[in-house]
Order: C-alpha cells, then structure tokens, then sequence
C-alpha cells in the first residue's frame, strides 16, 4: 500500500537532488595493461647477445656461431652509455634525457619521475590533462581506488549513523507508548516503513562490502527522510543533528570524485584547446636516481657516466665525466646532511658505504631494489619490479662494528654502541607498519671494516663489508598453537 | 574458575575441533561468560566474542549491552573458587630446596600418577647427599616445592619426581599452579619434619602474595620470565627451563669464530659445447676490461648472459649460516640466550624424554637492555639453536618461503613493564637464493593478489 507513493515521492526528490546524492555509476572496466613482460624484458640497462645454439649433430649450427662471433669481431657492439648530472641542492642524480630516462626505468627499475610517484609519467599524465591523449597513468589509477576506498568508509559512517538515529527513534518511541514490549516491537510501530530494515541492520556491523550494497538503499532512505523532515516542518531535526556524530563528505572528496568519474568536464574550452600544440610543450620532467642507483649504475655496470653540472643537449661535452673514485668520495660526503667537505677524509661507516653495500648485494642477487621510504624502511625488495609485483621485503640496515679494531679503545667503544643503538620501540614500529602492508621485515646488518689504508681499489673496499639478513616478524602465540 | 577453557585446550581431541579463534585479536565481550557452564563437562567450546564499537553513542541498546557485559564480568568474578575434595593438591614449600626423601622405606602414596610410575623401581634409595643420586640427578638445585601425592594433568608437564615419587617444582611452576588455584601450598612446619605422618593438618597455607615473595627471584626466576611462562602455559604450550636459564653460565670460549667464509658461486663444469664456447668468449671476454677496482666490474665487452653478469656482480661478501658452526648455549650474552623450550600442545610429550623443542625463547627486559641486540649478540644467539633449514615439498617450491623460513630460528619474547611482545628472528640467507636464476617469473600475479587485501606498493 505505502509502495506505490514512495516510488513517486522519489522520482520527484531524485529530479531535484543534486548530483551528489545519486548512486555512482557502476565503475568502468580498467584498460588492457601494457604488455609489462615486453618493456620490462632486460633486468638491467647492458646489452646481452646469446650465442646461438651450438647443435652437435648440425654442423650448419656451428657455421651460424662462427659467423656470429665475426660479426662482433668485425663491428663490435657498442654498449650504450647514458649521462646523467650530480645536483648538489638535492643530492641526487638527474637524468634529463627522454631517451635514457626510459631505458633506466624500463631496465631494471633505476629512479623516480620528479613529478611523479615513480614511473615518469608527468608527461603523459599532463597529455591528458589537456585532452591530448586518454589511457591512465599509475596515479590516477591509484586515486581512483583511493577515493573510492575513502568514500565507501564514509558511506559505511553515514550508514551507521543513520541506524543509530533510528535506533534512537525507535526507543524513543518505545518510551513513549511506556509498553512493556521489546524494541523491536517498538520498532516496527513506528510510522515509517521502511525502518525495521534499518533497525536489524543496526546490530550488526557494517563491512565496505555490505556498504556497497547497501548504498542504493541507503539513498532511498535518505530520500525519504528528507521527504519526512519536509512534511514534519524540521520537528526531530534539530534532535537528531545535536546528539550524533555528524558525517558528511569533505569538500576535497567531493572534488577529487567529481574529478576521478567525469575528467571530461574539467577539460578545457574548446577554443583553448584548439589554440594548444599537440606536443609542444616541454617534457618538465626528470628522473632521478639515488646515489646508490647512480653509482651502482656507473661502477658496476659501467652504464652512466656523470657529469658535475647539466649541460644542454646541444653543447659539447667539455668535462670529462667524474671517475668512480671521484663518485665515491662525492657521494660519501653528500651522505651526510649537511654534506661534509670535500676534504674530509671517508670513514668506512660513512652512510653511503654501508647502505650501498646493501644496495649492490641485493641487486647482484638478481632483485629490484628501491627506496623503502614510504614504508619506513631503507629498501624494498621487488622480484622482477614494481610493476609485476608487490614487494615482498622491507630492509632496514643496521651497521655492525664486531670487528676487534672497533673495540680497542673506550672512545670507539663508546662511538661504535651509539652507531648501533636500535631501541625496541623503534623496532616495534618498523614490524608493526612491515606486517599493516604485507611485508616480511628484514633487518639487515652489515659489518663495518676498520678503515681501510687506502681506496684506490673500490672493489676490495666493498669487499670487506659482510651483509647478514635477519627475518623479523611478529609471533603470535595463539596462531602457531596447531 | 577458567578452568573450563584452559581444560579444553589442553585436551587436543576436542581443541582440534574447534575453529581457530585469536582471542587476544578480538574484543572483549564478557557477556559470553554467562553462556559457561562452569560445572558441566560437556561445554560447547571456547565461544565467540560479540562485535567492536568504537565509540560511544547515546542508544539505550549499547548501553544495554555494555551493562550485561559488566554484570556477566562481576557475575563469573563472584563466583566461590574453592579447592574441590576431589581435585586439591597439596604441595609444601621447601625452603632449602631439594632434600632427599627422609626414611628410605617411607610408604609411597597410593594415588602416585603417572609419574610416580616412572620412578617405581628406585625407591631403594639411601638417605645420602642429593645431587649425587643417579635418580635425583633430574632434580633442578632451584626446586622449592613438593607434591607428596600428585594428581591432575598438571604434573603431565611439569614438575620433577624423585624416588619417593614426589613431585618437585620449580617457583615458576608452583608460582602458576598457586595462581590458577590449582594448587595449596603450605609453609613448612616449625616443629615437626616435613615428612611427619600428620602435616597436613598442622601446616598453614601459603598465601599468593608470600609465594611472590618466595619464588620470584628464586633460582633465576624473574619477573619478565614469568610473564612469559605463565603468559604460553595458560595458551596450553609446555615450557621446560632451557640449558642457558642460569646467566653466570661460565664462558667456555669468548673467541668469537669466524670460521664463516664468502661461498663464491660455484662453475659448474663445462661441456664440449661450453668449451667451445668459453673459446669464443675468449675473444671478446669482457673479463678482459673487468676492474673491480675502477669499475665497470662486469667490464665493457660483449656479455652472453645475464646469468654471467650477476655473477661477476657479486663481490660483496655475506654470511652463510649453513658453514657457521654452532654455539655453546654459554657463549651467548646473557639477555640474548634461550631460556625456555616450548612444545605445542600437540606435541606428544614425556617429560623424562623430551622431545625436540617446537620453539626456543629468549627472554629480554626493555628496561634492562635499552637497545635491540647488536650483530654479534643476536648471531651468538642464533648460532646456539640448532640448524633448521626450510625442507620440504613446499618450501622448494616457494622462495619467499624459504626466505621467511630461515635457517635457524628463535622466538625473542620482548617485555616492556609486563607487556610481552614476541619476535620471531630468523636467520634467512639471501645469498643463498639466487634471484636471476629463477626462471619462473614472481610468485604469483598481481591481480590475483588485488582481490584478497587492498596491498600497498
């Protein structure tokens, strides 16, 4: 009987309720990912050419070998060098050119955009902005689902307090009639209808999941109250609004949905538009390696040569790029902040010296790894790279001073137990933050050798250090009982 | 009394049963407690908690429920806990420690359970000095109370019976069986000798307040440790005092032995065709513009493989817990040493043969050792545990397992003022998986991954 005013009555709210108020449309399918196995293919930036097969009973085979070896002989390939310039405002390395920003961060995951989360993707995401080119970046993914996220909880508040003001109503009214009757009779004589509904959602909780379902529902609802309040002249508005929590969206939530659900509308005029250059604005953006990448990048594979100031792509070269021991020196002393001075002598605990010792450990090992400072840590451990996987590991070092030279004399001992202090708070931390994201902790020592007499051969300077990991994690008794 | 839970879990048949509940995750709703029947045998189970509000608000039903909840708190709490007839247990607090029993023919309480069984046959024994006795030999010097006729599944795991059969108990031991009120012990009599025929009578029971006074401190015991004991005895684990419970424990050898070397990978032999082919690498061998000194380490030639440049990359020496060799408990520092072995409920136990432990803890004050342990510390405590590498169908399938695994392992009970925290530490050598052989790609899809749990990056 109440059924057929209702649906009327919300056709008539729904045309003058704001946009707001009406149910999302159902989210759009995502894009096909890019084909992450073909640009990822090389895990680090150096050219490998596979000998062909040698087949023992096909001699054509081993012709096909040969050849392929006078090739080389004849016209050896050239191993790509990219450039790049140290910048001592950010202590950091920068590489401005496109060509090399996409090889670095295709092979083996080297640095982050300036502009952007860590892929360089300012260019393609500024594209879009102006209309020239559709397809999603990783951000904006990532805020999408991050609204998304974020106004479910606030539908799941809303939800919750809206059962507790009918809870409310209801025991109000069971007060009023002054019956002996349980509330939830209470409940269902109250002049709404729709509201024993709302009452048995009311004892139980609500997860994001039920608040989605619950959200066409819930607007209904809404509409509905409104509808009452209207007809009641604000009688129970005051009431209500003065004893609950009042949950509403923030205006930047809002926003960033208006933004995430319909790009289309802040485009910009068409004349705009139509007066821009498809690409003819500046790629603003530039990657940026750690010193650990930068030099892994330079030593090890030789892959980056790094020049002292930027140059123009235009000018020619007129410095020679900084020799690796030069880097060494550089970076040790940029490891501090303030960065010391140039004169001051490396010490084998030098930040840099420790951290990168970790940092060629585990990419020799064969994994990507980045900065873990979002999570707290030093590193993250990814297999392949981000974008194949999550990381699995979170890395703190830690630096050891067990050799003997560390404790000969009160002074180092002193020096060495403050190097080494880790408190247990910390330590909780670290775990807790490692096991709210899924990641095994790993605590990583490394032990510090006495300073060495001289660092000529970088090398076997690296090759005193000794790494030893640590899998930290949380025991939970009641878990492991069987 | 909690007795009808903590009796389920010591029962494995019927805990088995029972869904897995963390309780300590989930919030406390008292009002379960009225659903226990605390007499019947036959109790449904651990129940379930009821559901988290995270803040107040102004409806009558919270109210409602918030009141039944105290009332079923007072409700169990004013409960009368009485020693039953049936089940009490008498134990007397030996000050001095273990005294052998006083007549060698003294007779031997009908009632001995089963661990009265065990030491049937030696009660001929004399009334000599008492550490000497091949059967008293089991007897810690730090065992302070006896049970003269032991009954309940308590002494299942715990307690230590001597050739009167006995049962001797370590403070830690008595500590908890007084607390739970399993126990009743009394104050040795003045007059007469422990052993006189009529104590039971004349003797006055201890209180719990002097049975802190007595044992906390005894014989090693401190107040964190038996946070710990008590703290896993209560969730049905069986602790048994660990060889490094006694921290003056005299070092054997300081020197610490870095025995441990850098495996350098190994080559495996080459074929014909791998001959022929290291001919030709010959030619344009990056090896041959190689300089771990200047860099680039993996030289500026033709590479074949990546396999090959990993391999050149590795010069960076890490630890082997496999070829480390394995520590006396003594040669540890003191708060960084195992002091209990915990089996599992599970686990079949017979205490004069025990098993393998499934854990080894350690326990550390944070107000006595401010700081994490340093490399030395934690890989002395390692090293005295012994190997336990990942084995198994699964784990050589899953890396990540392994590495999570480790090779050894301990359990470090953290306590700050009574809140314990546990770490499990494990030693994982990353060196010894070798990430750029993997052929297979990662573990699994990310996509599969998105739908279990919102996952940060």
């Amino acid at each position: 009987m109440m059924a057929t005013p209702v649906t009327t009555m919300d056709k008539t709210v729904a045309a003058k309720s704001g946009p707001a108020s009406d149910a999302r449309p159902p989210r759009a399918p995502r894009p096909p990912r890019p084909n992450f196995r073909q640009i990822h293919q090389f895990p680090l930036p150096v050219n490998v050419h596979h000998v062909p097969p040698v087949i023992p009973h096909n001699p054509l085979s081993l012709i096909s070998v040969v050849l392929s070896y006078l090739t080389f002989l004849i016209s050896p390939p050239r191993q790509e060098v990219y450039s790049a310039y140290f910048d001592k405002a950010t202590s950091s390395i920068h590489v401005t050119d496109e060509r090399s920003i996409n090889a670095l961060w295709q092979m083996g995951f080297f640095g982050k955009g300036s502009l952007s989360r860590s892929e360089p993707s300012w260019l393609a995401r500024e594209k879009k902005r102006r209309g020239l080119h559709n397809g999603k970046t990783s951000e904006e993914i990532t805020r999408l689902r991050r609204t998304e996220r974020r106004e479910l909880k606030l539908e799941r508040a809303r939800m919750e307090k809206l059962a507790i003001e009918e809870r409310l109503k209801a025991e109000a009214a069971a007060r009023e009639a002054g019956a002996s009757e349980s509330l939830d009779q209470a409940a269902q004589s109250t002049p709404t209808g729709d509201t024993t509904n709302v009452t048995a959602a009311a004892t139980e909780k609500f997860s994001l999941k039920k608040a989605k379902e619950a959200r066409a529902l819930e607007a209904k609802q809404a509409r509905e109250l409104a509808a009452q309040n209207a007809a009641l002249a604000g009688q129970n508005q005051p009431e209500t609004s003065s004893n609950s929590k009042s949950v509403r969206f923030s205006p930047v939530v809002q926003k960033k949905e208006f933004l995430s659900t319909s790009p289309s509308s802040l485009q910009l005029p068409d004349s705009v538009i139509s007066n821009l250059d498809a690409d003819d604005f500046p790629n603003e953006e530039h990657l940026q390696l750690s010193n650990e990448e930068a030099f892994f990048l330079a030593y090890s594979l030789g892959a980056l040569q790094i020049y002292d100031s930027h140059l123009k792509s235009g000018e020619i070269q007129s410095t020679s790029p900084t020799t690796t021991a030069a880097l060494l020196q550089q970076f040790c002393h940029h490891s501090f902040q303030p960065a010391r001075d140039a004169s001051a002598s490396l010490q084998p605990d030098d930040p840099f010296m420790i951290s990168y010792t970790v940092y060629h450990h585990f990419r020799s090992l064969g994994w990507v790894i980045r900065s873990g400072v979002k999570f707290g840590t030093d590193y993250l451990l990814y297999n392949r790279g981000p974008v194949f996987s999550h990381a699995e590991f979170a890395v703190v070092i830690i630096p050891s001073y067990s050799h003997p030279y560390w404790s000969e004399t009160e002074e180092r001992k002193n020096y060495t137990a403050e190097k080494q202090a880790r408190s247990w708070w910390w330590m909780h931390c670290v775990s807790r933050v490692q096991a709210q994201v899924l990641k095994s902790l790993v605590v990583c020592y490394v032990e510090v050798p006495p300073p060495a007499a001289s660092l000529d051969d970088i090398g076997a300077l690296f090759g005193q250090y000794k790494v030893r990991e640590f899998l930290i994690k949380r025991w939970i008794p009641n878990r492991t009982r069987d | 009394m909690a007795d009808a839970d903590e009796d389920l879990i010591h029962a494995p048949a019927n805990a088995s049963a029972q869904p897995e509940v963390d309780l300590s995750d989930e919030t406390q709703d008292f009002r379960f407690l009225n659903h226990l029947n605390f007499f019947a045998d036959s109790s449904p189970g651990i129940p379930r908690r009821g559901e988290k509000d995270f803040e107040p608000n102004p409806t009558e039903l919270q109210a409602d429920v918030l009141s039944a909840s105290r009332g079923a708190m007072h409700n169990a709490l004013s409960y009368p806990r009485l020693h039953g007839a049936k089940t009490r247990v008498i134990a007397f607090y030996a000050p001095d420690g273990y005294v052998p029993p006083a007549q060698p023919g003294r007779a031997k309480p009908k009632a001995g359970g089963e661990d009265g069984k065990e030491d049937g046959k030696s009660s001929e024994s004399t009334p000599k000095p008492a550490r000497p006795l091949p059967n008293s030999a089991r007897i810690s010097p730090d065992a302070c109370v006896y049970v003269p006729s032991p009954k309940g599944q308590f002494f299942k795991t715990m307690g230590q019976a001597d050739s009167s059969s006995r049962v001797w108990l370590l403070p830690e031991e008595a500590l908890y069986l007084i607390e739970r009120g399993s126990l009743d012990i009394r104050w040795p009599s003045p007059s007469a000798s422990a052993a006189g025929p009529g104590e039971e009578d004349l003797s006055v029971p201890m209180s719990l307040q002097a049975a802190y006074t007595c044992f906390m401190g005894r014989g090693g015991l401190t107040l964190e440790r038996y946070s710990v004991y008590t703290g896993l005895k209560r969730l049905g684990y069986a602790l048994f005092r660990a060889p490094g419970w006694c921290d003056d424990m005299e070092q054997q050898d300081a020197a610490v032995s870095d025995a441990s070397e850098l495996t350098s990978p190994e080559l495996h032999g080459p074929g014909l065709a791998g001959m022929l082919g290291s001919l030709f690498n010959w030619i344009h061998d990056p090896r041959s513009t190689a300089s771990t000194a200047t860099g680039p380490i993996i030289g500026t030639g033709i590479h074949r493989h990546y396999m090959d440049v990993y391999r050149k990359l590795a010069i960076i020496p890490w630890y082997d817990p496999v070829t480390a060799p394995e520590r006396h408990p003594s040669d540890t520092t003191p708060p960084f040493r195992v002091v209990f072995h915990i089996y599992k409920p599970s686990t079949p136990l017979k205490k004069s043969a025990l098993p393998t432990p499934d854990f080894r803890i350690a326990v550390v004050s944070t107000r006595d050792q401010t700081t994490m342990p340093t490399m030395t510390e934690l890989g002395a405590l390692l090293e005295s545990t012994p190997l336990d590498p990942p084995r198994g169908e699964k784990m050589d399938r899953m890396m990540y397992m392994r590495l999570r695994h480790g090779y050894r392992n301990v359990v470090m009970a953290v306590v700050d003022q009574g809140v314990v925290s546990y770490l499990r530490i494990a030693d994982s050598a990353f060196g010894k998986e070798k990430l750029y052989e993997n052929k297979g790609g990662p573990q699994g899809p990310k996509r599969n991954r998105t739908n279990q749990k919102p996952r940060k990056r």
